[in-house]
């Protein structure tokens, strides 16, 4: 079991279409993954789930990642996160 | 503005049917569903293939962001145990999950997560949509809306390309900001909307004429005769601006001093190709190919590819036409078939022609599509990413391999079919003059030279204001590219953002560009522009701007240049 705390940087936050990029990027993974935040924990790999979480700018989240390919699929959540979803800003 | 006929859709046309549901009938209603949102998913699949164009990959994510929660067992699970343990029937076990899923949003303190409960109310619509169209078996038809103006709670944004096309005139949002993906979409499709006209669905009845202002926000039900004069002066005042510019269709580009300027048209879409002819491009300097290899299960094959080509080259009819070979690197691989490694640095990666000589199947499928394109009208062949002259001798040797091919295979071809490099990276710019020989055209790319030029990832926003193109390096390599190929006789152009900016129009005008090429919506506005600049006296401060250490510098001749424009005029 991996665990890495991260905070949010990308303006928006973890809105519908971040949480969508979040699910694919674990797509490939056969890890299972957890976001916990003020007390609650998610299935990452689950849209719903994620946009629950109610995550916006400046949120500090604990990751979790457990399974086979755990150090990998924490590497590719860390640079989602790290790339700011891609958003540009 | 626009003036038309309300057309209300309101979310309650979704029929809840909240009488209880019988033991026996509780598999079907559960089949009911999932074909329900089978239906939905599959919608979202057939809007997502028809996307193309510049907001393509923005709508692209909505769409995927729907589908997952379509797929998602947090959304779906909650729907069927209501019926299968709650006795509710389909519709009314939907809606009880949207209020239970919209309660939570609105309880986030984030103003914008908030908002987003739109998409869980879009995607539940969709599949009460679904739903009911299951039950009565009817097709959805949105068969012509000419003169409509849609007035509804909500809207999803890839719904607004569809509505547009079938000739809705305006969007009235009941909800949604300004601010608001679908209102920015909205905005690059020219379609007036209001958002946020709380009681619009009250306010408003169907076939009402209604009068919006998309940038006011006003809505006027029953518009008076004072509002009408109003809407038909700011009617006139539009009309006559796009005359005015509709009158340089017609027209060569000239400078003041009667120089001709040759303008090209970047292209992507059967849309942007129209309205290349409408302006009055010499051509397009631009065809970019990738849109035929992303977000699809299968490469497309010669022959899907030659119908796109030829769809182009006689469109077009008889201009020429610059298609670019295939421009993809590893940081669009997720969204292709292409089977790429990940990269460290995908910018510095297999990309352009570099992926090209490494895949020469793929590469010669495309060549052979686009010569096979080149007996219906003049084809160029532009090559991406080029740093070497050896990866040209390559491309020609392709080139001509397929031409013999499809010859002997009985295949009509142009006699000759131009192929030229863009210069993009900053050794082929100092490497030109021994480079310039093989090329048949030049095609300079101002987005991704002035990225390598400077060492600056354009998407970082850390390094937003140093991505600039005053900086005398790259002035130094547009002026070298732009003589050398000149001197050679070679046609070069210009394709990047930089030449349909008419904030450095002047400066290309001093460094002796000849031809431009860019979005086809702003042809007009730079030909306007050119007409009223001075060639010959830009050319004179050429030397001061290359001399110019500085940006603050380059400024201060581009100012100069601008006041000597205006003193003279």
């Amino acid at each position: 079991m991996i665990e890495k705390d991260i905070v949010i940087t990308n303006k928006l936050g973890l809105h519908a279409r971040a949480s969508a990029k979040l699910v694919q990027t674990l797509h490939g993974f056969q890890s299972s993954a957890f976001i916990s935040c003020r007390g609650k924990e998610v299935n990452a790999k689950s849209i719903m789930g994620v946009m629950m979480l109610a995550a916006g700018l400046g949120v500090a989240l604990k990751l979790r990642t457990e399974g086979p390919d755990e150090a990998a699929a924490m590497a590719a959540l860390v640079d989602l996160f790290e790339r700011k979803f891609d958003e540009g800003q | 503005m626009a003036l038309g006929r309300a057309r209300l859709e309101r979310p309650s046309r979704y029929l809840v049917d909240e009488r209880p549901l019988p033991a026996a009938e509780i598999d079907d209603e559960i089949e009911r569903l999932r074909r329900a949102i089978e239906l939905a998913r599959e919608e979202l699949g057939v809007l997502r293939d028809r996307l193309h164009g510049s907001m393509a990959r923005e709508v692209a994510e909505f769409i995927d962001a729907h589908s997952l929660m379509l797929a998602d067992r947090e959304l779906t699970s909650g729907i069927y145990d209501l019926i299968r343990q709650g006795g509710y029937r389909a519709s009314a076990a939907l809606k009880l999950q949207r209020d239970r899923l919209v309660a939570v949003f609105e309880a986030m303190d984030d103003p914008y997560l908030r908002s987003r409960k739109e998409d869980v109310e879009q995607v539940i619509a969709r599949v009460q949509a679904g739903l009911q169209r299951d039950s009565s078996s009817e097709e959805r038809k949105l068969a012509s809306r000419i003169g409509e103006i849609l007035v509804s709670d909500t809207v999803a944004p890839a719904e607004l390309v569809p509505l547009a096309e079938a000739g809705v005139l305006g969007v009235v949002l009941s909800s949604g900001s300004r601010v608001s993906h679908g209102a920015i979409l909205a905005r690059s499709l020219h379609l007036p909307m209001v958002v946020a006209a709380h009681d619009a669905l009250g306010a408003i009845a169907e076939n009402d004429l209604i009068l919006i202002n998309g940038d006011s926000g006003e809505v006027i039900v029953h518009p008076s005769s004072a509002d009408l004069a109003r809407f038909r002066a700011w009617q006139r005042d539009s009309l006559q601006r796009s005359r005015q510019l509709a009158l340089l269709a017609e027209r060569d580009t000239r400078t003041r001093d009667g120089v001709e300027i040759a303008l090209w048209a970047n292209a992507e879409s059967a849309a942007d190709v129209a309205l290349a002819r409408a302006s009055g491009a010499v051509g397009i300097g631009l065809y970019r190919t990738e849109f035929l290899f992303l977000q699809r299960r299968e490469l497309p094959d010669e022959d899907e590819q030659f119908l796109a080509y030829r769809t182009l080259v006689l469109g077009m009819g008889g201009l020429p036409v610059t298609i670019r070979t295939l421009d993809l690197g590893a940081d669009k691989a997720d969204n292709s078939v292409l089977m790429l490694d990940p990269e460290d640095n995908p910018a510095l990666g297999v990309r352009g022609v570099r992926l090209s000589l490494r895949h020469p199947q793929l590469m010669r499928t495309q060549l052979r599509a686009i010569l096979r394109a080149s007996a219906y009208g003049p084809v160029r062949i532009l090559v991406p990413m080029v740093c070497a002259s050896e990866e040209m001798t390559q491309m020609r040797a392709l080139l001509r391999e397929c031409a013999r091919d499809l010859r002997s295979a009985g295949h009509e071809i142009a006699e000759h079919v131009e192929l030229g490099a863009m210069i993009e990276v900053p050794a082929a710019a100092i490497a030109l003059p021994g480079m310039i020989r093989q090329l048949d055209f030049v095609a300079i790319g101002t987005n991704d030279l002035v990225q390598y030029t400077l060492a600056i990832d354009r998407n970082n926003d850390h390094l937003a204001d140093l991505y600039d193109p005053l900086h005398p390096a790259v002035l130094r390599l547009l002026a070298q590219t732009i003589t050398i190929a000149q001197r050679a006789r070679k046609p070069v152009s210009l394709c990047g953002e930089m030449a349909g900016d008419r904030r450095y129009t002047a400066l290309l005008l001093a460094l002796g560009l000849t031809d431009f090429s860019m979005h086809p919506g702003v042809l007009l506005e730079v030909r306007e522009l050119i007409a009223t600049l001075d060639r010959g006296a830009l050319r004179k401060h050429a030397a001061a701007l290359l001399r110019a250490p500085t940006r603050a510098r380059i400024e201060a001749v581009l100012a100069r240049m601008a006041a000597s424009a205006a003193t003279s005029a």
